[in-house]
């Protein structure tokens, strides 16, 4: 026990960095001062949209109270936390169990497997069970509070909240491992890993466009009066998701109203919970530790006559053009790159098209939304340039691109490339990646609502401009505050405060720049509002630009001190 | 060809400084060797020649270019391989050599020429197409080195290099850095290997606790040493 404690914390460490965040404190306080900022700025950040998630849950209940059907409101919480703890799980267990450099350490000790599965499956638990704080324990408080609960609710939801990772993760990792251990997937485990994150997201287009269909055509539709629908005139709607998620029912028994079966449904709760684990933990013991040792092996390419090498090597490249595609590279190939990147570019036009697709527009209101687009075009038009900035600013392409380089970083920073090749093929990634999402956007919706060549060229245009300053502010973050020490390329993403710091920097100037540009479009002129928009966004990119220019050669000394 | 004037560098807020007032030169022509024991500021000195850390005080001159004034001509004068070279894992060899020769404007005819002769020399040709990942350390490592090579550089900088090579491609690296040498060029590389300090080095400079206790040829330090005995018993006296 007293190992596998130690092996949690020791995978703890390793992921949030502990230890060095402790020497920091006593050698290297300017590090030290930097990391304590992102410890205090992440909640603090995640404080609104925390409260937001709570006012939406309250609303709820209080709706599902006017119907009188409070009884499923545990059932919706219960599912949509697994839902996302699967979603979000796949990636920390994948990452974890096959994407961290320690096996290579861990395997030649004589600790057995079924403890290094332990604790690699318990610090995977650590970070699910504050996930499943913030998104299940409002749930059960805002039910034991408006239920008037006594105490045997908060001893019996305590179990329960206990529960709740623990049975999906231990499935899903039991179903990984299995997969993985299969020989035919030598060498791909990238594509592997793609896979299952696009099955991830298949399975919340799935449950989406399911809840949308049930929805009908929705029309200015509240969310209590959508989950009012959705139970009045669906009542085997719950019951559906629960055959697919059966614990609910154990969990909805044993807290809807507490008797003393309740504690049976907790206990049988705890039992099924600890048997996913045993299964998981003996799937590990025999599957594991073979297909790691067995995994490591990466597809070849094949081999290249001299005259294909030559051939290879003919074309000489701008150092803005040898960076920008070294960049893209990585971006592509790396599977945690790709989808924290670029996915959003395919997701968000897809998400767009799938509403059409799905919610029957009647032809009166496609009439009237036509009629809209050709009355104020200048909304419009901002509102198209507002979505197009969106990819920019969400992408966290220039946030991350020197983090994601990692310890290889040594090589960009000693070839003699100029700053300004550096600013451009690394922005020029984070644009191509825009214009990509852009590019579909327009596809999504150039069906229902035909654009003129000159809207498209205006709102792209635009929208690509707007969006520099966020590309360029990202860029600037990242080059001041890289993270290069991580050991799974998970870490440069996940762990790092520069996707965050840009994201809310980019919507805050977004919605201010689309503001003030687009009430002056519409109330004094058109030309005006656009005006404006092109002189913010420009003096904002060339301050950046100036700053980042006249600073990197000098920043990229100071990322190992 | 590389000077260095009273460089100094301390990490973090700690008293105790990892490169202390360090001064010495290397020539045009010349293979010098930088030994020590460990931690004894040898690859902190090199990456502030290198241009990955900032001396805190002192000046690194490369082929005349301040290397703090003028750091982009600066890169241009040498070429790096550190210890461990962390490569782009997912980019494939030819992709790696392709865009160091794009990154130091090799001419088309020159980069064919020398990445085909390197390839041959560290017999990675087959392996060049693969995915740096699937390579191991000793073939990262010569990829690394095949990279360097390429802009043919003016001072050759090395952190360890015969660490992970093979008897064969560490005998031929040494063939590479002589012949760089002939060529009025200069090589400058840190070792834990004194023997080979010893039989391929003009100069040799020894650092201890961040600050250089002897510098010169084996002869200039036999004879301060009196002793004639090999470097590594020289060195282990003058480290105790």
């Amino acid at each position: 026990m007293k190992e596998i404690i130690n092996l949690t914390k020791l995978f703890i460490n390793e992921s949030l960095g502990f230890s060095l965040f402790f020497y920091n404190r006593k050698f290297n306080k300017k590090e030290y001062y930097k990391q304590l900022f992102t410890l205090i700025i992440v909640p603090v950040a995640l404080i609104p949209a925390f409260f937001m998630y709570v006012s939406l849950m309250s609303a709820t209940y209080f709706g599902l109270t006017m119907i009188n059907q409070t009884s499923v409101f545990l059932s919706i919480g219960y599912i949509m936390a697994t839902v996302l703890i699967i979603v979000f799980g796949v990636m920390y267990i994948l990452s974890e169990f096959y994407f961290s450099d320690n096996m290579e350490e861990l395997i030649p000790l004589p600790i057995s497997p079924r403890k290094l599965i332990i604790s690699k499956f318990l610090s995977i638990l650590v970070f699910e069970y504050i996930f499943a704080a913030f998104i299940f324990l409002p749930i059960l408080i805002i039910y034991g509070v408006g239920q008037g609960m006594g105490l045997f609710y908060v001893l019996l939801s305590f179990f329960v909240f206990v529960t709740i990772p623990v049975l999906p993760l231990s499935l899903m990792t039991a179903l990984i491992m299995l997969i993985m251990q299969s020989t035919s997937l030598k060498g791909r485990k990238d594509m592997l890993q793609i896979i299952f994150v696009f099955i991830g997201i298949a399975v919340i287009f799935g449950v989406q466009i399911w809840f949308t269909s049930q929805l009908g055509n929705g029309d200015e539709a509240d969310f209590q009066r959508i989950m009012n629908t959705l139970l009045t005139n669906n009542e085997g709607l719950l019951n559906m998701i629960g055959f697919a998620m059966p614990t609910s029912f154990l969990m909805a028994w044993a807290l809807n109203k507490i008797t003393l079966m309740s504690f049976v449904w907790v206990i049988a709760l705890l039992g099924i919970t600890f048997l996913a684990c045993a299964l998981m933990v003996a799937i590990g013991e025999r599957v594991y530790i073979k297909s790691i040792v067995s995994g490591k092996i990466m597809k070849k390419g094949k081999r290249l006559s001299s005259d294909e090498r030559s051939k290879a090597l003919i074309k000489k490249s701008h150092g803005a053009m040898a960076v920008f595609t070294m960049d893209l590279r990585l971006l592509l190939r790396t599977p945690v790159y790709f989808f924290n990147n670029v996915s959003v570019v395919i997701i968000a036009p897809l998400c767009v098209w799938i509403s059409f697709s799905f919610i029957q527009i009647p032809p009166e209101d496609l009439q009237g939304m036509q009629d809209f687009f050709r009355e104020m075009p200048v909304l419009v038009n901002f509102l198209l340039i507002a979505f197009f900035i969106f990819f920019g600013g969400t992408s966290a392409t220039t946030a991350t691109t020197f983090s994601r380089e990692g310890k290889a970083s040594w090589l960009t920073r000693m070839i003699p490339v100029t700053a300004k090749d550096q600013i451009m093929g690394r922005t020029g990634v984070a644009i191509l990646i825009q214009s990509l999402g852009i590019l579909f956007t327009i596809i999504a919706v150039q069906s229902i609502f035909p654009l003129a060549l000159s809207t498209l060229l205006l709102t792209i245009i635009l929208g690509i401009l707007g969006s520099l300053p966020i590309l360029l502010f990202g860029l600037f973050m990242d080059m001041n505050r890289p993270l290069l020490n991580w050991d799974n390329p998970q870490k440069a993403i996940k762990n790092n405060m520069n996707v965050v710091i840009t994201l809310f920097v980019g919507m805050a100037y977004t919605g201010l720049l689309i503001g003030v540009s687009g009430l002056l479009g519409y109330f004094v002129n058109s030309i005006l509002g656009y005006g404006v928009f092109v002189l913010i966004s420009a003096i904002l990119s060339f301050v950046f630009y100036k700053v980042i220019n006249e600073r990197l050669e000098s920043e990229f000394l100071n990322f190992e001190s | 060809m590389l000077k260095l004037e009273q460089v100094s560098k301390t990490y973090g807020n700690k008293n105790e400084k990892a490169v202390d007032d360090v001064s010495f030169e290397v020539n045009a022509g010349e293979i010098f060797g930088f030994v020590g024991p460990n931690g004894a500021g040898k690859t902190t000195t090199i990456k502030m020649i290198v241009s990955l850390l900032a001396p805190n005080s002192g000046k690194i001159i490369i082929n005349g270019i301040d290397n703090q004034e003028n750091i982009l001509e600066a890169k241009k004068q040498f070429s790096y391989v550190p210890d461990s070279p962390e490569l782009f894992e997912k980019i494939k060899g030819l992709e790696y050599l392709k865009f160091m020769a794009d990154v130091y404007q090799v001419p088309t005819a020159a980069r064919q020429e020398r990445i085909e002769k390197y390839l041959d020399i560290f017999e990675i040709k087959d392996a060049v197409n693969d995915p740096i990942g699937s390579f191991s350390h000793g073939m990262k490592q010569k990829l690394a080195l095949v990279g360097a090579l390429i802009h043919d550089p003016q001072v050759f900088i090395l952190d360890e290099p015969m660490v992970g090579l093979d008897p064969k491609a560490s005998f031929e690296l040494k063939k590479i850095m002589r012949d760089h040498c002939d060529r009025g060029r200069s090589v400058f590389f840190s070792t834990h290997v004194l023997d080979v300090a010893e039989k391929i080095c003009d100069r040799i400079a020894i650092i201890k606790k961040g600050k250089i206790i002897e510098v010169g040829t084996m002869a200039e330090i036999r004879e301060k040493a009196g002793s004639q005995e090999s470097l590594e018993n020289i060195f282990l006296e003058l480290t105790e």
